[in-house]
Protein backbone atom coordinates (compact mmCIF):
# COMPACT_ATOMS: atom_id res chain seq x y z
CA UNK A 1 0.00 0.00 0.00
CA UNK A 2 2.65 2.71 1.30
CA UNK A 3 4.75 1.95 -1.74
CA UNK A 4 1.96 2.44 -4.68
CA UNK A 5 1.28 5.88 -2.28
CA UNK A 6 5.14 6.85 -2.44
CA UNK A 7 4.89 5.95 -6.50
CA UNK A 8 1.88 8.64 -6.96
CA UNK A 9 3.66 11.28 -4.94
CA UNK A 10 6.73 10.84 -6.71
CA UNK A 11 4.96 10.50 -10.33
CA UNK A 12 2.77 14.08 -9.51
CA UNK A 13 6.17 15.71 -8.16
CA UNK A 14 8.10 14.57 -11.02
CA UNK A 15 4.99 15.90 -13.48
CA UNK A 16 5.29 19.51 -11.60
CA UNK A 17 9.13 19.43 -11.72
CA UNK A 18 8.57 19.17 -15.34
CA UNK A 19 5.88 21.83 -16.24
CA UNK A 20 7.64 24.25 -13.67
CA UNK A 21 11.17 23.34 -16.12
CA UNK A 22 8.95 24.30 -19.50
CA UNK A 23 7.55 27.41 -17.67
CA UNK A 24 10.93 28.50 -17.01
CA UNK A 25 11.85 27.51 -20.60
CA UNK A 26 9.19 29.47 -22.11
CA UNK A 27 9.66 32.90 -19.93
CA UNK A 28 13.30 32.99 -20.61
CA UNK A 29 12.72 32.62 -24.28
CA UNK A 30 10.52 35.23 -24.53
CA UNK A 31 12.74 37.37 -22.08
CA UNK A 32 15.35 36.75 -24.53
CA UNK A 33 13.77 37.44 -27.20
CA UNK A 34 12.49 40.84 -25.99
CA UNK A 35 16.07 41.69 -25.64
CA UNK A 36 16.98 40.89 -28.79
CA UNK A 37 13.97 43.30 -30.47
CA UNK A 38 15.96 45.85 -28.28
CA UNK A 39 19.00 45.26 -28.87
CA UNK A 40 17.91 45.28 -32.81
CA UNK A 41 15.95 48.62 -32.42
CA UNK A 42 19.71 49.93 -30.74
CA UNK A 43 21.05 48.87 -34.08
CA UNK A 44 18.67 50.93 -36.04
CA UNK A 45 18.98 54.33 -34.14
CA UNK A 46 23.14 53.85 -34.36
CA UNK A 47 22.11 54.08 -38.30
CA UNK A 48 19.40 56.98 -37.70
CA UNK A 49 21.83 59.24 -35.78
CA UNK A 50 24.51 59.17 -38.10
CA UNK A 51 22.28 60.26 -40.90
CA UNK A 52 21.00 62.97 -38.48
CA UNK A 53 24.57 64.02 -37.65
CA UNK A 54 25.21 64.19 -42.23
CA UNK A 55 21.72 66.11 -42.61
CA UNK A 56 23.07 69.83 -41.02
CA UNK A 57 25.99 69.30 -42.84
CA UNK A 58 24.40 68.53 -45.93
CA UNK A 59 21.95 71.55 -45.23
CA UNK A 60 24.54 73.85 -45.38
CA UNK A 61 26.48 72.81 -48.30
CA UNK A 62 23.34 72.97 -50.26
CA UNK A 63 22.31 76.40 -48.74
CA UNK A 64 25.89 77.45 -50.13
CA UNK A 65 24.73 77.18 -53.78
CA UNK A 66 21.16 77.12 -53.79
CA UNK A 67 19.58 80.14 -51.24
CA UNK A 68 16.28 80.09 -53.02
CA UNK A 69 15.37 76.57 -51.98
CA UNK A 70 14.61 78.00 -48.62
CA UNK A 71 11.00 75.53 -48.44
CA UNK A 72 12.56 71.93 -49.10
CA UNK A 73 15.64 72.86 -46.84
CA UNK A 74 13.08 73.65 -44.38
CA UNK A 75 11.14 70.15 -44.11
CA UNK A 76 14.40 68.11 -44.33
CA UNK A 77 15.31 70.33 -41.10
CA UNK A 78 11.87 69.69 -39.65
CA UNK A 79 11.84 66.37 -40.86
CA UNK A 80 15.05 65.20 -38.84
CA UNK A 81 14.17 67.17 -35.80
CA UNK A 82 10.35 64.95 -35.71
CA UNK A 83 13.07 61.67 -36.16
CA UNK A 84 15.05 63.54 -32.75
CA UNK A 85 11.77 63.80 -30.79
CA UNK A 86 10.09 60.52 -31.61
CA UNK A 87 9.33 58.51 -28.90
CA UNK A 88 7.35 55.08 -30.33
CA UNK A 89 8.12 53.15 -33.09
CA UNK A 90 5.60 54.50 -35.43
CA UNK A 91 6.68 58.17 -34.70
CA UNK A 92 10.20 56.94 -35.80
CA UNK A 93 9.15 55.00 -38.89
CA UNK A 94 7.09 58.33 -39.90
CA UNK A 95 9.89 60.56 -39.06
CA UNK A 96 12.24 58.24 -40.88
CA UNK A 97 10.00 57.66 -43.88
CA UNK A 98 9.46 61.64 -43.97
CA UNK A 99 13.63 62.54 -44.06
CA UNK A 100 13.35 59.82 -46.65
CA UNK A 101 11.18 61.72 -49.01
CA UNK A 102 12.62 64.99 -48.42
CA UNK A 103 16.59 63.87 -49.11
CA UNK A 104 14.73 62.59 -52.12
CA UNK A 105 13.51 66.19 -53.28
CA UNK A 106 16.85 67.81 -52.03
CA UNK A 107 18.76 65.59 -53.98
CA UNK A 108 16.28 65.66 -57.32
CA UNK A 109 16.80 69.52 -56.77
CA UNK A 110 20.60 69.49 -56.94
CA UNK A 111 19.87 68.70 -60.71
CA UNK A 112 19.17 72.49 -60.98
CA UNK A 113 22.43 73.53 -59.53
CA UNK A 114 25.38 71.79 -61.59
CA UNK A 115 27.87 74.18 -59.47
CA UNK A 116 26.25 72.06 -56.44
CA UNK A 117 26.12 68.62 -58.55
CA UNK A 118 29.72 69.31 -59.22
CA UNK A 119 31.02 70.16 -55.61
CA UNK A 120 32.84 67.62 -54.06
CA UNK A 121 31.62 67.33 -50.65
CA UNK A 122 27.92 67.00 -51.32
CA UNK A 123 28.71 64.43 -53.66
CA UNK A 124 30.59 62.48 -50.54
CA UNK A 125 27.58 63.70 -48.62
CA UNK A 126 25.29 62.26 -51.11
CA UNK A 127 27.10 59.15 -51.25
CA UNK A 128 27.26 58.73 -47.33
CA UNK A 129 23.60 59.53 -46.84
CA UNK A 130 22.78 56.54 -50.06
CA UNK A 131 24.80 54.10 -47.81
CA UNK A 132 23.27 55.29 -44.67
CA UNK A 133 19.89 54.42 -46.30
CA UNK A 134 19.88 51.30 -47.63
CA UNK A 135 21.73 50.10 -44.05
CA UNK A 136 18.46 51.26 -42.59
CA UNK A 137 16.11 49.31 -44.80
CA UNK A 138 18.54 46.33 -43.62
CA UNK A 139 18.72 46.93 -39.77
CA UNK A 140 15.10 47.56 -40.43
CA UNK A 141 14.72 44.23 -41.77
CA UNK A 142 16.53 43.02 -38.86
CA UNK A 143 14.77 44.58 -36.40
CA UNK A 144 11.23 43.26 -38.12
CA UNK A 145 12.15 39.57 -38.03
CA UNK A 146 13.01 39.80 -34.67
CA UNK A 147 9.31 41.50 -33.82
CA UNK A 148 8.08 38.84 -35.25
CA UNK A 149 9.07 36.25 -33.66
CA UNK A 150 8.73 37.96 -30.49
CA UNK A 151 5.00 38.82 -31.22
CA UNK A 152 4.43 34.97 -32.35
CA UNK A 153 5.90 33.79 -29.31
CA UNK A 154 3.39 35.85 -27.32
CA UNK A 155 0.35 35.45 -29.42
CA UNK A 156 0.48 31.87 -29.67
CA UNK A 157 -0.39 29.06 -27.13
CA UNK A 158 1.55 29.08 -24.55
CA UNK A 159 3.12 31.69 -24.56
CA UNK A 160 -0.08 33.84 -24.82
CA UNK A 161 -0.59 33.03 -21.31
CA UNK A 162 2.50 33.89 -19.76
CA UNK A 163 2.46 37.27 -21.70
CA UNK A 164 -0.89 38.03 -19.90
CA UNK A 165 0.78 37.00 -16.66
CA UNK A 166 3.89 39.13 -16.84
CA UNK A 167 2.47 41.80 -19.10
CA UNK A 168 4.45 40.90 -21.97
CA UNK A 169 3.52 43.10 -25.03
CA UNK A 170 3.51 43.05 -28.78
CA UNK A 171 5.92 45.05 -30.56
CA UNK A 172 5.26 47.49 -33.42
CA UNK A 173 6.54 46.48 -36.72
CA UNK A 174 9.29 49.56 -38.30
CA UNK A 175 6.98 50.12 -41.82
CA UNK A 176 8.01 51.93 -45.08
CA UNK A 177 5.10 54.52 -45.96
CA UNK A 178 6.40 54.62 -49.26
CA UNK A 179 3.67 52.83 -52.02
CA UNK A 180 6.74 51.46 -53.97
CA UNK A 181 9.13 50.61 -51.08
CA UNK A 182 6.17 48.78 -49.46
CA UNK A 183 5.99 46.36 -52.64
CA UNK A 184 6.79 42.91 -51.15
CA UNK A 185 9.56 40.76 -52.77
CA UNK A 186 8.49 37.53 -52.69
CA UNK A 187 9.84 34.62 -50.25
CA UNK A 188 8.29 31.22 -50.42
CA UNK A 189 10.27 28.85 -47.97
CA UNK B 1 18.25 27.76 -35.85
CA UNK B 2 19.51 27.40 -31.70
CA UNK B 3 19.59 23.35 -32.60
CA UNK B 4 21.96 23.72 -35.48
CA UNK B 5 24.22 25.71 -33.54
CA UNK B 6 23.72 23.27 -30.50
CA UNK B 7 24.47 20.15 -32.90
CA UNK B 8 27.69 21.98 -34.27
CA UNK B 9 28.74 23.13 -30.77
CA UNK B 10 28.50 19.05 -29.79
CA UNK B 11 29.73 17.47 -32.78
CA UNK B 12 32.96 20.21 -32.15
CA UNK B 13 33.30 18.65 -29.08
CA UNK B 14 32.71 15.00 -30.41
CA UNK B 15 35.60 15.55 -33.16
CA UNK B 16 38.33 16.89 -30.77
CA UNK B 17 37.27 14.05 -28.48
CA UNK B 18 37.73 11.51 -31.27
CA UNK B 19 41.10 13.27 -32.26
CA UNK B 20 42.86 12.73 -28.87
CA UNK B 21 41.55 9.32 -28.88
CA UNK B 22 43.01 8.49 -31.65
CA UNK B 23 46.05 10.21 -30.96
CA UNK B 24 46.60 8.52 -27.35
CA UNK B 25 45.84 5.38 -29.10
CA UNK B 26 48.65 6.03 -32.31
CA UNK B 27 50.95 6.72 -29.00
CA UNK B 28 50.29 3.51 -27.51
CA UNK B 29 50.63 1.71 -30.65
CA UNK B 30 53.99 3.35 -31.18
CA UNK B 31 55.22 2.49 -27.62
CA UNK B 32 53.92 -0.75 -27.50
CA UNK B 33 55.72 -1.26 -31.04
CA UNK B 34 58.93 0.20 -29.90
CA UNK B 35 58.67 -2.12 -26.58
CA UNK B 36 58.51 -5.25 -28.80
CA UNK B 37 60.92 -4.68 -31.07
CA UNK B 38 63.35 -3.23 -28.99
CA UNK B 39 62.40 -4.57 -25.71
CA UNK B 40 64.82 -2.58 -23.23
CA UNK B 41 62.56 -1.52 -20.62
CA UNK B 42 58.48 -1.97 -20.88
CA UNK B 43 57.12 1.43 -19.80
CA UNK B 44 57.63 2.94 -23.13
CA UNK B 45 54.32 2.20 -24.25
CA UNK B 46 52.43 4.08 -21.28
CA UNK B 47 55.22 6.99 -21.85
CA UNK B 48 54.29 7.54 -25.30
CA UNK B 49 50.51 7.34 -24.88
CA UNK B 50 51.27 10.13 -21.77
CA UNK B 51 53.12 11.83 -24.50
CA UNK B 52 50.73 11.69 -27.45
CA UNK B 53 47.83 12.70 -25.04
CA UNK B 54 49.43 15.99 -23.75
CA UNK B 55 50.10 16.80 -27.51
CA UNK B 56 46.74 15.77 -28.76
CA UNK B 57 45.37 18.37 -25.74
CA UNK B 58 47.71 20.66 -26.68
CA UNK B 59 47.14 20.44 -30.91
CA UNK B 60 43.33 20.56 -29.91
CA UNK B 61 43.35 23.63 -27.87
CA UNK B 62 45.87 25.21 -30.20
CA UNK B 63 43.27 24.40 -33.13
CA UNK B 64 40.43 25.90 -31.44
CA UNK B 65 41.57 29.18 -31.64
CA UNK B 66 44.12 28.89 -34.37
CA UNK B 67 42.70 26.88 -36.98
CA UNK B 68 40.77 29.72 -38.73
CA UNK B 69 44.91 31.40 -39.16
CA UNK B 70 46.36 28.50 -40.48
CA UNK B 71 42.99 27.59 -43.36
CA UNK B 72 44.03 31.34 -43.95
CA UNK B 73 47.45 30.82 -44.69
CA UNK B 74 46.73 27.10 -46.36
CA UNK B 75 44.53 28.89 -49.10
CA UNK B 76 46.79 32.05 -49.56
CA UNK B 77 44.10 34.55 -48.25
CA UNK B 78 45.50 37.73 -47.41
CA UNK B 79 43.18 40.30 -45.49
CA UNK B 80 41.66 43.43 -47.97
CA UNK B 81 41.22 46.77 -46.67
CA UNK B 82 37.90 49.13 -46.95
CA UNK B 83 40.27 51.74 -49.39
CA UNK B 84 40.82 48.92 -51.68
CA UNK B 85 37.66 47.49 -52.45
CA UNK B 86 35.02 49.12 -50.82
CA UNK B 87 32.03 47.80 -52.88
CA UNK B 88 32.27 44.64 -50.53
CA UNK B 89 32.95 46.41 -47.37
CA UNK B 90 29.69 48.40 -48.07
CA UNK B 91 27.19 45.13 -49.15
CA UNK B 92 28.87 42.77 -46.43
CA UNK B 93 28.56 45.79 -43.76
CA UNK B 94 24.52 46.00 -44.68
CA UNK B 95 24.34 42.44 -44.94
CA UNK B 96 25.84 41.68 -41.40
CA UNK B 97 23.41 44.11 -40.09
CA UNK B 98 20.22 42.43 -41.79
CA UNK B 99 21.57 39.30 -40.82
CA UNK B 100 22.34 40.83 -36.48
CA UNK B 101 26.37 39.75 -37.14
CA UNK B 102 28.88 41.59 -36.25
CA UNK B 103 31.34 42.60 -38.82
CA UNK B 104 33.55 40.05 -40.20
CA UNK B 105 37.28 40.51 -41.60
CA UNK B 106 37.35 40.44 -44.87
CA UNK B 107 39.88 38.54 -47.09
CA UNK B 108 40.45 37.73 -51.14
CA UNK B 109 42.27 35.14 -52.42
CA UNK B 110 44.23 36.25 -55.61
CA UNK B 111 42.55 33.28 -57.72
CA UNK B 112 40.14 33.98 -61.23
CA UNK B 113 38.85 31.04 -59.92
CA UNK B 114 34.79 31.71 -58.19
CA UNK B 115 34.87 30.50 -54.66
CA UNK B 116 34.00 31.70 -51.41
CA UNK B 117 34.24 30.50 -47.86
CA UNK B 118 33.92 31.40 -44.15
CA UNK B 119 36.39 30.55 -41.17
CA UNK B 120 36.68 31.47 -37.69
CA UNK B 121 35.35 29.65 -34.18
CA UNK B 122 32.49 32.05 -33.75
CA UNK B 123 30.29 35.09 -34.91
CA UNK B 124 33.12 37.51 -33.16
CA UNK B 125 35.72 35.88 -34.82
CA UNK B 126 34.67 35.53 -38.09
CA UNK B 127 36.43 35.68 -42.13
CA UNK B 128 35.23 36.20 -44.90
CA UNK B 129 36.99 35.23 -47.87
CA UNK B 130 36.45 35.78 -51.35
CA UNK B 131 38.23 34.69 -54.12
CA UNK B 132 38.98 37.73 -57.07
CA UNK B 133 37.66 36.01 -59.82
CA UNK B 134 34.25 36.54 -57.71
CA UNK B 135 34.49 39.50 -56.65
CA UNK B 136 35.32 40.47 -60.24
CA UNK B 137 32.32 38.45 -62.46
CA UNK B 138 29.86 38.53 -60.25
CA UNK B 139 27.09 41.51 -60.25
CA UNK B 140 25.92 43.10 -57.04
CA UNK B 141 23.04 41.14 -56.28
CA UNK B 142 24.73 37.62 -57.23
CA UNK B 143 27.70 38.66 -54.62
CA UNK B 144 25.02 39.68 -51.94
CA UNK B 145 23.62 36.19 -52.40
CA UNK B 146 27.00 34.33 -51.86
CA UNK B 147 27.62 36.61 -48.85
CA UNK B 148 24.59 36.37 -47.04
CA UNK B 149 25.01 32.19 -47.84
CA UNK B 150 28.33 32.55 -46.03
CA UNK B 151 27.15 34.45 -43.12
CA UNK B 152 24.30 32.12 -42.24
CA UNK B 153 27.24 29.41 -41.94
CA UNK B 154 28.96 32.61 -39.15
CA UNK B 155 25.49 32.55 -37.59
CA UNK B 156 25.11 28.19 -37.28
CA UNK B 157 28.73 27.39 -36.17
CA UNK B 158 29.11 25.49 -39.28
CA UNK B 159 32.51 27.68 -39.49
CA UNK B 160 33.53 26.13 -36.47
CA UNK B 161 33.31 22.56 -37.14
CA UNK B 162 34.30 23.05 -40.42
CA UNK B 163 37.57 24.38 -39.91
CA UNK B 164 38.07 22.21 -36.62
CA UNK B 165 37.75 19.36 -39.13
CA UNK B 166 40.21 21.07 -41.50
CA UNK B 167 42.90 20.74 -38.96
CA UNK B 168 41.94 18.04 -36.87
CA UNK B 169 40.65 14.91 -39.48
CA UNK B 170 43.65 16.56 -42.04
CA UNK B 171 46.33 16.01 -38.92
CA UNK B 172 45.05 12.22 -38.62
CA UNK B 173 45.18 11.61 -42.25
CA UNK B 174 48.65 12.66 -42.19
CA UNK B 175 49.88 10.69 -38.92
CA UNK B 176 47.95 7.78 -39.83
CA UNK B 177 49.48 7.86 -43.82
CA UNK B 178 53.02 8.24 -42.29
CA UNK B 179 52.66 5.39 -40.00
CA UNK B 180 51.29 3.37 -42.44
CA UNK B 181 53.78 3.88 -44.55
CA UNK B 182 56.40 2.88 -42.42
CA UNK B 183 54.73 -0.14 -41.59
CA UNK B 184 54.43 -1.66 -44.95
CA UNK B 185 58.18 -0.05 -46.16
CA UNK B 186 60.01 -0.61 -42.69
CA UNK B 187 58.71 -3.32 -40.44
CA UNK B 188 58.54 -6.40 -42.37
CA UNK B 189 61.76 -8.40 -42.43
CA UNK B 190 63.37 -7.60 -39.12
CA UNK B 191 60.27 -9.14 -37.07
CA UNK B 192 61.19 -12.82 -38.03
CA UNK B 193 64.69 -11.93 -35.85
CA UNK B 194 62.65 -12.46 -33.41
CA UNK B 195 62.33 -15.98 -32.10
CA UNK B 196 59.38 -16.50 -30.19
CA UNK B 197 58.11 -12.33 -29.76
CA UNK B 198 55.48 -13.04 -31.95
CA UNK B 199 52.46 -13.95 -29.41
CA UNK B 200 48.66 -13.38 -29.93
CA UNK B 201 47.92 -10.47 -28.16
CA UNK B 202 51.12 -8.42 -30.58
CA UNK B 203 49.65 -9.83 -33.48
CA UNK B 204 45.37 -9.14 -32.34
CA UNK B 205 47.21 -5.31 -32.02
CA UNK B 206 48.86 -5.36 -35.18
CA UNK B 207 45.93 -6.10 -37.10
CA UNK B 208 43.53 -4.32 -35.67
CA UNK B 209 46.20 -0.76 -35.36
CA UNK B 210 46.53 -1.55 -38.80
CA UNK B 211 43.05 -1.99 -39.98
CA UNK B 212 42.37 1.27 -37.90
CA UNK B 213 45.07 3.59 -39.77
CA UNK B 214 43.85 1.85 -43.09
CA UNK B 215 40.22 2.86 -41.99
CA UNK B 216 41.06 6.61 -40.83
CA UNK B 217 41.31 8.29 -43.94
CA UNK B 218 37.95 6.84 -45.11
CA UNK B 219 36.88 7.76 -41.92
CA UNK B 220 38.02 11.31 -42.20
CA UNK B 221 36.23 11.57 -45.72
CA UNK B 222 33.22 10.40 -44.68
CA UNK B 223 33.28 13.16 -41.41
CA UNK B 224 34.01 16.08 -44.13
CA UNK B 225 31.11 14.71 -46.21
CA UNK B 226 28.83 14.50 -42.89
CA UNK B 227 29.10 17.69 -42.40
CA UNK B 228 29.21 19.97 -45.27
CA UNK B 229 26.45 18.84 -47.61
CA UNK B 230 23.08 19.33 -45.76
CA UNK B 231 24.89 22.30 -44.73
CA UNK B 232 24.98 23.80 -47.73
CA UNK B 233 21.38 23.24 -47.93
CA UNK B 234 20.60 24.99 -45.00
CA UNK B 235 23.06 27.89 -45.36
CA UNK B 236 20.91 28.45 -48.80
CA UNK B 237 18.08 28.69 -47.78
CA UNK B 238 18.88 31.36 -44.24
CA UNK B 239 20.86 33.23 -46.60
CA UNK B 240 17.96 33.66 -48.81
CA UNK B 241 16.04 34.79 -45.70
CA UNK B 242 19.05 36.96 -45.03
CA UNK B 243 19.34 38.30 -48.61
CA UNK B 244 15.60 38.24 -49.49
CA UNK B 245 16.16 37.31 -52.82
CA UNK B 246 16.77 33.99 -52.79
CA UNK B 247 17.69 34.16 -57.46
CA UNK B 248 20.76 36.15 -56.25
CA UNK B 249 22.82 33.18 -54.74
CA UNK B 250 20.76 30.75 -57.70
CA UNK B 251 22.24 33.24 -60.37
CA UNK B 252 25.39 33.03 -58.44
CA UNK B 253 25.94 29.21 -58.74
CA UNK B 254 24.80 28.94 -61.88
CA UNK B 255 28.14 31.27 -62.74
CA UNK B 256 30.40 29.64 -60.41
CA UNK B 257 29.65 26.15 -60.90
CA UNK B 258 31.72 26.01 -63.99
CA UNK B 259 34.07 27.97 -62.83
CA UNK B 260 34.69 27.39 -59.05
CA UNK B 261 38.21 25.75 -59.52
CA UNK B 262 40.42 27.20 -56.49
CA UNK B 263 44.27 26.46 -57.05
CA UNK B 264 45.29 26.41 -53.10
CA UNK B 265 42.52 24.59 -52.19
CA UNK B 266 42.57 20.82 -51.41
CA UNK B 267 40.52 17.72 -50.17
CA UNK B 268 41.41 19.32 -46.34
CA UNK B 269 39.96 22.63 -47.16
CA UNK B 270 37.19 21.67 -49.72
CA UNK B 271 34.50 21.30 -47.89
CA UNK B 272 34.54 25.03 -46.48
CA UNK B 273 33.90 26.43 -49.87
CA UNK B 274 30.60 27.55 -51.33
CA UNK B 275 31.41 25.41 -54.32
CA UNK B 276 33.99 22.35 -54.92
CA UNK B 277 36.82 24.17 -55.44
CA UNK B 278 38.78 21.16 -56.62
CA UNK B 279 39.03 20.40 -60.53
CA UNK B 280 36.67 17.57 -61.13
CA UNK B 281 33.69 18.19 -63.56
CA UNK B 282 32.58 14.36 -63.86
CA UNK B 283 29.35 13.63 -63.31
CA UNK B 284 29.35 10.01 -62.18
CA UNK B 285 27.63 8.49 -59.18
CA UNK B 286 30.76 7.58 -57.54
CA UNK B 287 31.94 11.35 -57.74
CA UNK B 288 28.50 12.20 -56.36
CA UNK B 289 28.54 10.03 -53.79
CA UNK B 290 31.72 10.91 -52.26
CA UNK B 291 31.61 14.53 -53.38
CA UNK B 292 31.41 17.30 -50.09
CA UNK B 293 29.25 19.88 -52.03
CA UNK B 294 25.68 18.95 -52.64
CA UNK B 295 24.78 19.26 -56.81
CA UNK B 296 24.66 22.73 -58.09
CA UNK B 297 21.40 21.85 -59.93
CA UNK B 298 19.96 21.14 -56.79
CA UNK B 299 20.79 23.73 -54.69
CA UNK B 300 19.64 26.47 -58.01
CA UNK B 301 16.56 24.28 -58.19
CA UNK B 302 15.73 24.63 -54.59
CA UNK B 303 16.22 27.99 -54.45
CA UNK B 304 14.40 29.16 -57.28
CA UNK B 305 11.51 26.96 -56.14
CA UNK B 306 11.62 29.71 -52.74
CA UNK B 307 12.05 32.64 -55.07
CA UNK B 308 9.04 31.69 -57.18
CA UNK B 309 10.70 32.37 -60.08
CA UNK B 310 11.14 36.15 -59.61
CA UNK B 311 14.69 37.43 -60.95
CA UNK B 312 15.35 34.27 -62.34
CA UNK B 313 17.61 34.30 -65.18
Amino acid sequence: MLPAVITVIAVIFGIVIIVVLIAIGIYNSIVSLRNQVDNSWSQIDVQLRKRYDLIPNLVETVKGYAKHERETLEKVISARQMGIEAKTVKDQAKAENMITETLKSLFALSENYPNLKADQHFSRLMEQLNGIESNIAYSRQFYNDMVMKLNTRIQTFPGNMFARMFNFTTRDYFEIGEAAAREPVKVQF
Amino acid sequence: MYEQIASNRAKTVFIIIGFIIFITAVGFAVGYYVDYRYGINRSNSILFMAFALILAIIMSFSSYYYSDKIVLSLTRARPISREEDPRIYYMVEGLTIAAGLPMPKIYAIEDEGMNAFATGRNPKNSVLVFTRGLLNNLNDEELKGVISHELSHIKNYDILLGTIIVILVGMVTIISNIILRSFIFGGRGRRSDRSSGGNLITLIFLVVGIALLILSPIIATLIRLAISRNREFLADSTGALVSRYPAGLANALRKISSHSEVKTANSATAHLFIANPIGGKSKAFFSNLFSTHPSTEERIKRLESMSLGIGVK
